[in-house]
């Protein structure tokens, strides 16, 4: 609702009062993307559990024990993924 | 040819869908007003809790205890200017600040607030929630990166990368209250909740979500993406006026439900002594829970980033998979029949 003007310095990038130095999308250093790759294999995994979980009163024991060991499994490759995020030198 | 309906017609239609229960469900009580002002009156709690811990008073003039100052904030930031800086995308952010309101307002349609006080009444409520939340980072960085400007960007960046990996860990705390119930419908878990409440036997099914609820919500200690004393106001640097109003609110809406998701998860949700009708107790544990969440951000420093998402990958994701285990034990026990509806 408020009146529109135009002025170069009001519609500058805020940069804490410097002058600002242009673009900000330029190349940035993610050096936390594997955690995005992970999220993309475990978010599936999360998924596909939820279906088990529902299902777990009405499977068999033994069809339920698989999932578990599934599960335990699925631990070392997380942590080997972990242990590679940690070195960021690498990203 | 069918005949054109009257004008009689029309208005008893209009009549009939303007005084059907699910249209005042949408408008008025667990829908739209009940989420805006009640996302309104929590940045006032906010703003007097913080001040309460700080020694301090907090508004106080906008009416009796300047309980008036978010609706006085409001139209403030009505009239304001909207500025956006000459390279940012201004169609993109004003778009993309609506469908945040938007995204936060949408778990609303799923969350229980009675017995039957429910928009919809769906069978997968709880993975629509989810899904629902999960669409925040997304949008959040389209800010970052429409509004061209380093905090912005950085803010957004960082956002992503928190609520992506704690999404997890708060799925699958959640997996162990799903096993026990064999239903993914919100109202079916409340029910189920009538004996005992699960923040008992999934209580640390229960620590892990409230711990990646306080990480989706960018709240202290997780607050990160909006770090004031690095980042300035995070992804919300460029966002001005209006658009801002809505960003903020969005994020006080995601708290609103949030609180509203964890009471009807572990809190039994309308459930309570009949001195109270349900929906009463509803709000009230929402409020307190909301409460629990602001007085946290009175009371903890912030993280470092690199510590904030190993934790999440680590602690809190092997946590949540011992309490699918517990739950496990718990029903090869046979006490799964106490939480079956």
């Amino acid at each position: 609702m408020g009146a529109k003007g135009r002025d170069p310095i009001r519609d500058a990038p805020f940069e804490s009062g410097q002058t600002h130095l242009g673009e900000a999308r330029q190349r940035y250093m993610m050096q936390y993307y594997p955690y995005l790759i992970m999220f993309v294999v475990f978010d599936v995994v999360a998924m596909f559990l939820f279906t088990w979980g529902l299902a777990f009163i009405a499977l068999p024991l033994s069809q339920d024990f698989l999932f578990l060991v599934f599960l335990v499994i699925l631990v070392a490759p997380l942590g080997y993924a972990l242990y590679l995020s940690g070195k960021t030198e690498i990203w | 040819m069918p005949a054109l309906p009257t004008l009689q017609e029309i208005v008893s239609l209009a009549v009939r869908i303007i005084t059907s229960r699910t249209f005042l469900e949408i408008v008025f009580f667990p829908g739209l007003l009940n989420v805006t002002l009640s996302a309104a009156l929590l940045t006032w709690l906010e703003r007097k809790v913080i001040a309460r811990v700080q020694l301090r008073i907090g508004p106080l003039y906008a009416g009796i205890w300047g309980i008036l100052q978010p609706i006085a904030d409001g139209v403030k930031l009505m009239f304001k200017e909207m500025i956006f800086p000459e390279l940012a995308d201004a169609k993109l952010l004003m778009l993309c600040a609506l469908s945040l309101m938007l995204l936060a307002i949408a778990p609303v349609v799923a969350i229980p607030f009675g017995e039957g006080l429910v928009i919809a009444d769906m069978d997968i409520g709880l993975i629509y929630v989810f899904a629902a939340l999960s669409l925040f980072p997304s949008v959040i960085l389209l800010i970052g990166w429409g509004s061209n400007s380093k905090y912005s960007f950085l803010g957004g960046l960082r956002s992503l990368f928190q609520q992506v990996s704690y999404e997890i860990p708060m799925w699958l705390s959640v997996l162990g209250i799903v096993m026990l119930t064999g239903t993914l419908n919100l109202s079916e878990i409340v029910k189920a909740q009538q004996n005992v409440w699960f923040v008992v036997p999934q209580a640390v099914g229960f620590a892990v979500f409230f711990t990646a609820g306080l990480a989706e919500l960018e709240r202290i200690p997780f607050d990160l993406p909006e770090a004031e004393t690095e980042l300035v106001m995070g992804w919300m640097t460029e966002l001005s006026g209006i658009a801002f109003m809505l960003g903020f609110l969005a994020m006080y809406t995601k708290l609103y439900l949030m609180s509203a998701l964890i009471t009807a998860l572990f809190l039994g949700g309308w459930l309570g002594p009949s001195i109270l009708p349900g929906p009463v107790w509803f709000l009230l544990k929402t409020f307190l829970v909301c409460t629990v969440m602001i007085v946290i951000r009175g009371a903890f420093p912030r993280v470092r980033v690199d510590l904030l998402l190993k934790a999440g990958w680590t602690r809190l994701l092997l946590l949540a998979i011992a309490n699918i285990f517990v739950t496990v034990v718990l029903i090869l026990l046979g006490l799964g029949w106490v939480w079956r509806v």
